[in-house]
């Protein structure tokens, strides 16, 4: 580090004085063990222009520490409520979640249950009845179609009334549409 | 000496793993003494990084919200301080990427930069001290403050990491992201543009 030339040196003997910060500024607390600590204080005492710098550090850093800024009250106590109203909404979503997943978990199991018990009983049912295997699997199938089923016709019937009904609406305008014109003219 | 440090670090190292047990638990009770115990530093930093007071208490306010929904992601191995300023500047980083796709760079603000009377951080009086040494320290502050907003929001962040907030130069790295080399740079460059600044003030 002796044997630099003369503007690295300062360059180094800055970066050292800026990364070290106001504590290594004052003579008395400058460590001879390291070695960059040591190279540092000879350098400053023979260099006026990075004594400076090391002065204008120094109080730029104190300026720095000595600017308060300080969180009100209300931002404190604002975002404390605020924390733990999302903390009450996070554990009861946990909740519904935790409720979400027993609930799917019970249903699968149920239908797992219920599919077997219904094939067991269809088998005794087709042994009772002397059918064919593939009849009442057959008939297992639609049964376990069957709700799907229903629920389709019903709805599909569902929708051609309501179809039904508006075109019946739309008639009763016309009509009505009709009459204010008559009665207009 | 040493067993003084090793006492240190290990009640350090005892706090973060209780800290990380609390947020894994959402523990409202320890986010209200985080919030109070870090609350000046937090807002201190988002002040500097943002430039303006007003969005800083949003950040703020929503960097704690982050903090309870994201505990779990926080690593005991390291300060809860490193994290949390993680979490703050990346969602200061969300912001401005949401109000115009930049980087850091976009918190400097022009509307800040163009009025140089309107100053965001505050400067209040100093308890305790001389009349001379008030108005010393308040040209002072101001000039600083003043030197401050015209430095680009990373070296106001580096410059606030480690000489306000006290952290070690890989602290900064982590919090900020870079490598060790670029935080030295910006530190240096940073105090080094602040020096006109405060020869203006002791004129």
């Amino acid at each position: 580090m002796k044997h630099m030339p003369n503007n690295d040196a300062h360059q180094q003997a800055r970066k050292l004085i800026a990364l070290s910060g106001a504590e290594i500024l004052s003579a008395n607390q400058l460590s001879d063990q390291q070695s960059s600590n040591a190279w540092l204080a000879a350098h400053l005492e023979t260099c006026a222009s990075c004594r400076t710098f090391a002065e204008n550090a120094a109080d730029t850093i104190h300026g720095l520490r000595a600017i308060p800024i300080a969180a009100g009250r209300g931002l404190v106590s604002t975002t404390q409520i605020r924390v733990r109203r999302r903390a009450l909404e996070l554990q009861r979503q946990r909740e519904r979640m935790w409720l979400v997943a027993v609930s799917c978990t019970a249903v699968t199991l149920c239908a797992l249950l219920s599919t077997v018990a219904f094939w067991l009983g269809f088998a005794w049912l087709g042994a009772r009845a002397q059918l064919a295997s593939s009849v009442w699997q057959v008939g297992f199938l639609v049964f376990c179609v069957m709700p799907a089923l229903v629920a389709a016709i019903l709805l599909l019937a569902k929708a051609k009334d309501k179809d039904k009904d508006k075109d019946n609406d739309n008639d009763n305008y016309k009509h009505l549409a009709h009459h204010t014109g008559s009665y207009q003219g | 000496m040493n067993a003084a440090a090793f006492y240190f670090e290990s009640s350090m190292a005892q706090e973060s793993t209780e800290i990380a047990r609390g947020l894994r638990r959402r523990d409202p009770d320890l986010l209200d003494r985080l919030i109070e115990q870090y609350q000046h530093r937090l807002l201190r930093y988002l002040v500097y990084l943002t430039g303006r007071r007003d969005l800083a208490e949003d950040l703020f306010q929503e960097t704690w919200i982050r903090v309870l929904e994201r505990g779990h992601q926080f690593n005991d191995k390291y300060a809860f301080s490193t994290w949390l300023f993680s979490v703050a500047r990346n969602l200061a980083i969300d912001h401005m990427r949401r109000k115009q796709p930049s980087s850091l760079d976009g918190l400097v603000d022009n509307n800040m930069q163009n009025n140089e009377d309107r100053a965001p951080f505050d400067v209040p009086d100093a308890a305790g001290a001389s009349a001379f040494d008030l108005t010393l320290q308040r040209e002072q502050g101001e000039q600083i403050t003043a030197g401050m907003q015209h430095l680009p929001a990373e070296y106001r962040e580096a410059l606030v990491l480690r000489f306000q907030e006290g952290m070690s130069l890989e602290e900064i790295a982590s919090v900020a992201r870079v490598p060790l080399g670029t935080v030295k740079s910006r530190i240096y460059r940073g105090l080094s543009a602040l020096e006109p600044w405060l020869k203006g003030a002791q004129l």
